[in-house]
């Protein structure tokens, strides 16, 4: 992973690691959206310059990848770098969570 | 009472906040926006009052791809009206809302809509600049052209005129991202 990568994406914002977390499945934009607000119930809803901007600007980094084209809506998934991001960012916001939870015993 | 109404509005590259302020209070009072045209002329036609958020994105990849772009705008219940220099245009009633909305939801992707309008607009500008303008101006003046005749005379101060005009518009871009980063820190 070079350092470019890891400057933009380590930490990531909360739309970043959305969107990786749910192209481990193909999805589109509009897809990754409902999903989130599902998942949160409602709490995150992204907005679409955002997803569209964070899309176009993740696949050019090779995080994830165009699969196809359905009624105008592109699916993406996750790529190997894409999965390795991912990793880093989980191992960051679990750690950040053991530290929640010794603050509070 | 006519149903159709133009008005002139001039507003920056840098003020597409003041912009979407404005055409959301013109529908607010009844005037809803239909188009917009050089060099700023904004055409309304009568309608219900009614809260609707207005909002501007630049981006280029999505012109180039207009159909996937409109799509998840269209997904999220925003209806597109139009490109204009750039810029595209949404709108959505705020009763189809739950709680505050834009097309962007985090700072980092409004920050990133800065920087295309800046590598877009500001870039360009930026080469003509150093590439025409100053080198012209540092000629003249090592020709002392000021005090030569009419014609060099008055090219002179047309380039001196343009180059102050290009720094003031370099400054206010670059207060309106300081401002925009500490509003936002």
């Amino acid at each position: 992973m070079d350092a470019h990568i890891k400057k933009v994406y380590v930490p990531m914002t909360e739309t970043g690691f959305y969107i990786l977390l749910c192209l481990r499945t193909p999805n589109h934009g509009y897809g990754i959206i409902q999903r989130v607000e599902a998942m949160t119930d409602g709490e995150i809803r992204l907005a679409p310059g955002t997803m569209y901007g964070s899309l176009s600007k993740m696949e050019k980094d090779g995080l994830i990848e165009f699969v196809q084209e359905q009624d105008k809506r592109k699916i993406y998934q996750i790529t190997k770098l894409g999965e390795e991001v991912l990793s880093l960012e989980m191992k960051r916001i679990k750690r950040l969570y053991r530290s929640v939870k010794e603050a509070e015993q | 009472m006519s149903t159709f109404k133009k008005e002139f509005r001039y507003f920056t590259i840098f003020d597409y906040e003041k912009e979407q302020d404005y055409l959301s209070q013109m529908h607010e009072h009844g005037w809803k926006f239909t188009t917009v045209y050089f060099p700023g002329i904004y055409c309304f036609e009568a309608c219900q009052p009614e809260k609707v958020v207005y909002q501007l994105d630049y981006n280029q990849d999505g012109l180039a791809h207009k159909d996937e772009y409109l799509q998840i705008f269209r997904d999220c219940g925003w209806e597109y009206l139009m490109d204009f220099v750039g810029y595209s245009y949404f709108r959505k009633p705020a009763a189809e809302m739950k709680e505050d909305e834009g097309i962007f939801c985090d700072d980092e992707s409004r920050l990133d809509m800065m920087k295309r309008i800046f590598r877009g607009r500001m870039v360009p500008l930026l080469v003509i600049f150093l590439v025409v303008l100053i080198p012209q101006l540092m000629r003249q003046l090592a020709d002392n052209a000021w005090t030569q005749g009419t014609f060099r005379s008055s090219l002179f101060w047309f380039y001196l005129g343009l180059t102050v005009v290009y720094l003031i518009f370099f400054i206010r871009f670059a207060l309106h991202y300081l401002q925009f980063k500490n509003r936002h820190r």
